[in-house]
């Protein structure tokens, strides 16, 4: 049974998302082959559709301003960064930066790419929903078919 | 050693036993140890102080201070996770199978730490994370320092093992 052959790794390029690549390499031991990096951003000065893919679609990209273009062009490093990282390690990478809801677009992208499972740091953006409900990562695995496997803190 | 020492917290039922494959395949990313916990909450089983069951005559010591029936029921949850555990076995990962009261948050929370757990692998249902019943997982999801593998089942699979 491929349980860990397709991992979706979602980074915020935070500390403790350097901690979950680490399980991500790890994986490979248990038959992992494929990664589906996703990056979600939500803080751009413009408001985009929700769930645009800003590698993807050119065009939305060029219609941004100076600014955002400049951050924009700075995470697509960060995730190409990432992918050289995985693929030293010998496995596949597919890159995605997304624009949105966080924990909505990593799950579509899971359901997109029928990963076996999600990858992440805790990250626990946005205080009122963490009041209520939880973390980024509580509404991913409320909304995720797959298994989640959270990083907390680093391995000691 | 990222996944040496996984804590498998057990409830008895399937959701919790779809996690079984997974720590199984662990082994191949260096899972040697696998400890088996099953959380008596307070509000099912009475009040007991927090000790480690990790053996029938410790459980059936209990019989002074429980009723029978009560105890004979931890012994059927204690026998079949010794069963279940017997294929870790099979497969080279050491296995504790243990009873803890208290708390379940509380509990695998502290556990984790005194025995340097490097995962806790929980399994869970779909609706166990709905608005309705957020607390008890939840609890445990911000509880553990540990990374935390949640495979779920969807409610209409769950049942008892």
């Amino acid at each position: 049974m491929p349980l860990f052959r397709k991992a979706l790794y979602s980074t915020d390029f935070s500390p403790l998302a350097e901690v979950a690549l680490d399980y991500v390499k790890k994986l490979k031991e248990a038959g992992e082959e494929e990664i589906v990096v996703v990056h979600v951003v939500d803080d751009l000065s413009v408001e985009l559709p929700d769930g645009t893919d800003l590698i993807k679609e050119k065009d939305v990209f060029k219609i941004l301003p100076e600014v955002d273009q400049e951050y924009v062009v700075n995470l697509i490093e960060k995730l190409n960064s990432i992918k050289e990282i995985l693929e030293d390690v010998g496995l596949k990478v597919k890159l995605y930066l997304k624009y949105g809801n966080i924990p909505k677009q990593i799950v579509s992208v899971a359901d997109e790419e029928n990963v076996n499972i999600i990858v992440m740091g805790a990250h626990g953006k946005g205080l009122l929903s963490e009041i209520l409900l939880g973390s980024v990562s509580t509404d991913v695995i409320r909304h995720a078919k797959c298994p989640v496997l959270i990083v907390k803190k680093r391995e000691e | 050693m990222l996944f040496e020492k996984v804590l498998y917290p057990f409830d008895m039922r399937k959701a919790s036993l779809n996690v079984k494959p997974y720590i199984l395949k662990l082994k191949e990313a260096g899972c040697k140890e696998v400890h088996m916990v099953y959380v008596m909450i307070p509000s099912e089983w009475g009040l007991l102080s927090r000790e480690e069951f990790d053996s029938q005559e410790k459980l059936e010591a209990l019989k002074g201070t429980m009723e029978e029936g009560f105890v004979d029921g931890l012994l059927r949850i204690f026998n079949k996770m010794k069963e279940i555990s017997k294929e870790f076995e099979e497969n080279g990962i050491k296995t504790r199978v243990v009873i803890i009261p208290g708390e379940l948050d509380e509990v695998l929370s502290w556990y984790a730490d005194k025995y340097g757990m490097k995962l806790v692998a929980i399994g869970i249902t779909s609706e166990s994370l709905s608005f309705f019943r957020i607390g008890k997982i939840v609890d445990v999801i911000k509880a553990v320092k540990e990374p935390i593998l949640i495979v779920k089942t969807p409610e209409e699979e769950d049942g008892e093992v």
